[in-house]
């Protein structure tokens, strides 16, 4: 259509601190899977744990 | 030579008593061309729209197959070109059982569609010398989206081709009137790939995301096939948490894995925690209770656990996440995702309104299991 813009999905992960309760969000990267381990905390030493992963779209 | 400047308009028109030729022939020959011709008409006028959506669900079709093949050559280390082997399954069929004797048809079904995953699990299986499992639920995943597209385009066309064969606009209704929901479904499935394909989770997980984290830290295991249970106790109640097996892309069988657990244990109430169509004007995401089976699929599943609660007289009590067909099977929304946390507290509202200390409540979570873990 001339009209319609083209739409993107983008998706994201957002990582939640099971000790300082913090929560991240980032680009979602392959490998990532709901409720696993992802990285070290980066405001205290606990572990991150996978939250959400969703996509958000994007109009060009 | 003529002279055009004395051309007189009113009595080329005119509608006085006076009979004017070429007037009549205005009248005339456009009645009798829509009389003789109408159809046909209509038939040229409808079939551009519906060969410009047949167009695209060829484009659907091969780009579905082409992102298969794609995936199975860069990902997987297939013994020969699997390409040949991917086409012929992409052109299998299925033929459901009679039903002029609907006697016994549920378990028929069952079986024939059984069959079929089993089938085609065991073909793919052949194709590498070496398959996890999480990586098999995947291809699989991607082949029935293909070989779906592939069976819409296949009847779309039939259907339009055999009414310009038959020059008959009737044939062509139904398909005109069909055709935005077909097209609707079929760009559902194509944006349905890239979720699919990098292992992220779809609208349709909402029911395995909400159960997942409620039974993240206790003991899990496989009740029936790709089905997990996890039990625990929550105020005095016994919960018997059942999901698919994630992160791989599977709905599991939570009618076995019910079946297994009633053959043990006394349960009390059944919870199910599922997506559901949202109607026209309803919010997406919005979350409604109700009572019933909430499962969708062909059928059998939802016939066999309503079977189990009847016979055995327990109430189903279902949470249900509206939301569109794209949105159930392309990548899970914020608007979806924001909602388990809502969804998790109502399940546990429901637990304590409808059951007594002591009792047991089996949850189900039910949808497809991609990207989520337990």
């Amino acid at each position: 259509m001339i009209f319609s813009k083209e739409k993107i999905t983008l998706a994201y992960t957002i990582e939640k601190c099971s000790k300082c309760k913090k929560s991240h969000k980032r680009d979602f990267a392959n490998g990532d899977i709901l409720f696993s381990n992802s990285s070290q905390c980066t405001f205290c030493d606990g572990v991150t744990i996978i939250e959400q992963i969703f996509g958000e779209i994007l109009q060009k | 030579m003529l002279n055009f400047t004395n051309f007189d308009l009113e009595q080329v028109f005119s509608m006085n008593d006076e009979t004017n030729p070429l007037m009549m022939l205005i009248w005339i020959v456009p009645i009798i061309i829509f009389v003789f011709y109408g159809q046909q008409i209509q038939l040229l006028v409808t079939s551009g729209e519906i060969k410009k959506a047949i167009k695209k669900l060829d484009v659907f079709r091969s780009d579905s197959k082409k992102e298969l093949i794609n995936y199975v050559k860069k990902n997987l280390d297939p013994v020969n070109d699997p390409t040949k082997k991917i086409e012929q399954f992409l052109d299998y069929f299925t033929i459901m059982p009679v039903d002029m004797d609907p006697n016994g048809i549920v378990e028929k079904v069952r079986h024939t569609v059984r069959s079929r995953e089993d089938y085609t699990r065991n073909q793919i299986k052949s194709l590498f010398s070496d398959i996890s499992d999480l990586e098999l639920n995947r291809v699989q995943t991607l082949l029935e989206i293909a070989s779906s597209l592939q069976m819409i385009h296949k009847i779309v066309n039939h259907m339009y081709l055999t009414a310009k064969k038959q020059k008959n606009y009737p044939l062509i209704l139904p398909l005109q009137m069909i055709l935005p929901f077909l097209m609707e479904h079929a760009r559902a499935m194509i944006s349905a790939i890239p979720a699919f394909k990098n292992g992220q989770p779809v609208g349709d997980g909402i029911g395995p995301m909400v159960v997942g984290k409620m039974m993240l830290h206790a003991e899990k295991e496989i009740i029936s096939f790709q089905t997990v249970l996890a039990k625990i106790d929550y105020e005095k109640r016994k919960l018997f948490l059942l999901k698919a097996e994630g992160p791989s892309s599977t709905v599991g069988r939570p009618d076995d894995a019910l079946q297994s657990i009633i053959t043990q244990n006394k349960i009390d109430a059944i919870i199910m925690i599922d997506a559901a169509l949202k109607m026209e004007g309803e919010d997406s995401a919005s979350v409604a209770h109700g009572f019933g089976a909430a499962i969708g699929g062909i059928g059998t599943e939802r016939y066999q656990i309503e079977f189990i609660a009847n016979q055995n007289k327990i109430p189903i009590f279902s949470i249900v996440i509206k939301q569109s067909v794209t949105e159930a099977i392309t990548l899970m929304t914020k608007e979806i995702a924001d909602q388990a946390d809502n969804v998790r507290s109502q399940v546990y509202e429901m637990i304590l309104e409808n059951s007594l200390e002591g009792q047991s409540i089996v949850i189900i979570g039910v949808g497809n299991t991609s990207g989520i873990q337990q």
